[in-house]
């Protein structure tokens, strides 16, 4: 097995409310492999999308190590986090956050305007990305005039454009009917086993989680079971 | 360039407050045009009165009073003689052309120094013959001719409204010059005009050549002493001092157009300042979800920084193009009597532009900074 993608060490963060020091994660360690799937489940407030977070180069960490794709990300700059968010995380979100004004094409091709590639290059790009998830038929729709899952499946195109090292996924199906929830998982794992994309996904549904390769349960702010 | 679709969708994302930002826009800078257009126009006069040496003698009470005929024979005489030349009646005539928004500016003149006092006008010997040979005649500025369709040997009626007399001109020429402004005038004869006044001898002013810039104040000095004890002391002036008495008696044009220049500039900075807060409040997830991707902050401030360029560039542009149409094609003075002509000179338009990219820039800068610096995973978590 290589060097892991994802190597969070003695990580915790502390968040202040009026100057009272709120603790949300404190000492976690956790590795993920590549081409793994991990689910990381755990109840509100628990700090999975903390984790996430800091895992994407959104947040910092109060203390201790986070290393993706080879890079520490707390000594980066923020220009030089923005970088490496675009090289190597593609971020799925609840709900979605697509672009409105742009049409689906536009919203997937939107990391790739980062890059040095051409028109041609961006457009071949999002149209395999289009392809992968289903929907290079509605290319020129905008999120409006698509479904839930649809919009889901275009944002996922999003993340997948840049061919990133790992998929960073925020309760994706948590805001989808259960016919979408189906076709987002499915989507995941064929990401996952087909493209070899390593997945850290947080979720409240066992059921979701069971299309991991790997549960993580956080409690507290802590990690209490490595399944 | 190819973040352009992206600014253009977020720029028209709300058509209806674009659309009444970019209207504004293009309002206030019609009007910082309009009035930069006035002075512009009043600092090229006083441009064409600073280069011709002439010298006014008007009554010192200012225009609307008389000087004496015979002060001619003073002007005319040894003591002046050696300081200037070509001394000429000239009096504003004020009439109407056919309708009273047509004021064709009209100036009753001693024909013989007319050619050599005002020699920057180009017209052929012919015509100057003509003009000499007959009391009516008149000569008229090729700009004039053309707006008023006119053509030399036509009869015109001239209805006035200052001296209680109607002129009855026949065009004997057209004139050109360096400054299409003076192509907008007309000459007709002093002693025709008094004439159709019965011999009552009214001179508005005298006007004369100075043989060299050092007699300027010499023949201020020698003129104005002559009259000082008399019932008509005169002030003796420049042509730019005339000229910019005579603009003066709208007020002080230039503290208005500076006044409302920072006042135009003021409101539309708040106006798309308000645009650009708004736009950006109700985009702080998507911000958020565009750094999330990689966009930097330096980007995201260009984006927003842009895109109020955007529609406030768009704005200039109706303005700009709005008032050449207006002010440059259709010739449209808003004040035939005091602006002949009133063009768009570029000098405006660049101002113009430069007021709204200042708009632009400024009115967007704090959104601008304040999306881009917002820490990402609060962005992520704001609810609009």
């Amino acid at each position: 097995m290589g060097a892991p993608v994802v190597r969070v060490q003695g990580v915790s963060k502390t968040y202040y409310r009026d100057q009272t020091p709120v603790p949300v994660l404190e000492g976690i360690d956790l590795e993920v492999q590549e081409g793994e799937f991990v689910a990381l489940m755990g109840p509100s407030g628990s700090g999975k999308s903390t984790l996430l977070n800091l895992i994407a180069g959104i947040d910092r960490a109060s203390s201790g190590r986070v290393e993706v794709a080879g890079s520490e990300l707390s000594g980066m700059s923020e220009r030089s986090l923005a970088g490496f968010r675009s090289r190597h995380i593609g971020f799925i979100f609840q709900l979605y956050n697509l672009i409105p004004v742009l049409t689906a094409f536009e919203n997937v091709e939107l990391p790739l305007l980062l890059t040095p590639l051409s028109k041609a290059a961006r457009a071949t790009h999002v149209m395999t990305a289009l392809d992968v998830v289903g929907l290079a038929d509605r290319k020129e729709h905008t999120p409006r005039q698509l479904s839930g899952g649809q919009e889901q499946r275009v944002a996922i195109a999003r993340a997948i454009v840049t061919d990133p090292t790992l998929l960073l996924a925020d309760e994706p199906t948590g805001d989808l009917d259960k016919k979408s929830e189906e076709e987002i998982l499915d989507l995941l794992k064929r990401l996952n086993t087909e493209f070899k994309k390593a997945i850290v996904m947080v979720t409240h549904d066992p059921k979701a989680a069971a299309r991991a390769s790997r549960t993580v349960m956080l409690e507290k702010g802590a990690l209490v079971t490595k399944a | 360039m190819k973040f352009l679709p992206l600014i253009w969708r977020n720029a028209v994302r709300n058509r209806l407050r674009t659309l009444l930002t970019l209207a504004g826009i293009a309002f206030l800078l019609f009007v910082l045009i309009f009035v930069m257009t006035g002075l512009s126009e009043i600092q090229a006069w006083e441009g064409v009165a600073a280069t011709h040496r002439r010298v006014v003698v008007q009554h010192s009470e200012g225009l609307m009073a008389d000087v004496p005929i015979e002060l001619e024979n003073f002007l005319k005489g040894d003591v002046i003689a050696p300081h200037a030349e070509h001394v000429c009646k000239f009096n504003w005539f004020g009439g109407y052309y056919q309708d009273p928004k047509n004021w064709p500016p009209e100036f009753a003149v001693d024909h013989v120094a007319m050619r050599p006092l005002f020699d920057e006008l180009k017209y052929s010997d012919d015509a100057y013959k003509r003009f000499c040979e007959t009391k009516t005649a008149a000569l008229c500025g090729i700009s004039l001719m053309k707006k008023y369709d006119w053509k030399v040997g036509k009869r015109i009626t001239l209805i006035g409204t200052f001296y209680p007399v109607n002129l009855e001109l026949d065009i004997v020429g057209e004139f050109t010059t360096q400054n299409p402004r003076q192509e907008e005038q007309m000459f007709f004869r002093w002693d025709y005009l008094d004439e159709l006044l019965q011999g009552k001898k009214i001179v508005s002013t005298y006007w004369m050549k100075a043989r060299s810039d050092e007699d300027i104040p010499k023949l201020k000095e020698l003129i104005d002493a002559h009259t000082k004890n008399s019932s008509a002391p005169t002030e003796t002036i420049t042509e730019k001092e005339f000229a910019a008495q005579f603009m003066q008696m709208m007020g002080n044009i230039k503290a208005i157009v500076a006044g409302v220049g920072a006042m135009v500039l003021l409101i539309m900075i708040m106006m798309t300042a308000n645009t650009m807060a708004m736009a950006a409040r109700e985009r702080v997830t998507e911000v958020a979800v565009m750094r999330t991707l990689g966009f930097t902050a330096g980007q995201i401030l260009s984006i927003i920084v842009a895109e109020s360029l955007l529609v406030s560039m768009l704005g200039a542009a109706v303005a700009i193009g709005g008032s050449l149409f207006f002010f440059n094609v259709v010739k449209f003075s808003p004040s035939p009597i005091y602006f002949p002509v009133f063009l768009v000179e570029p000098r405006t338009v660049v101002v113009a532009l430069g007021a709204a990219f200042a708009c632009g820039v400024l009115s967007s800068l704090v959104p601008a900074v304040r999306a881009s610096r917002r820490k990402i995973s609060e962005g992520l978590r704001q609810v609009v």
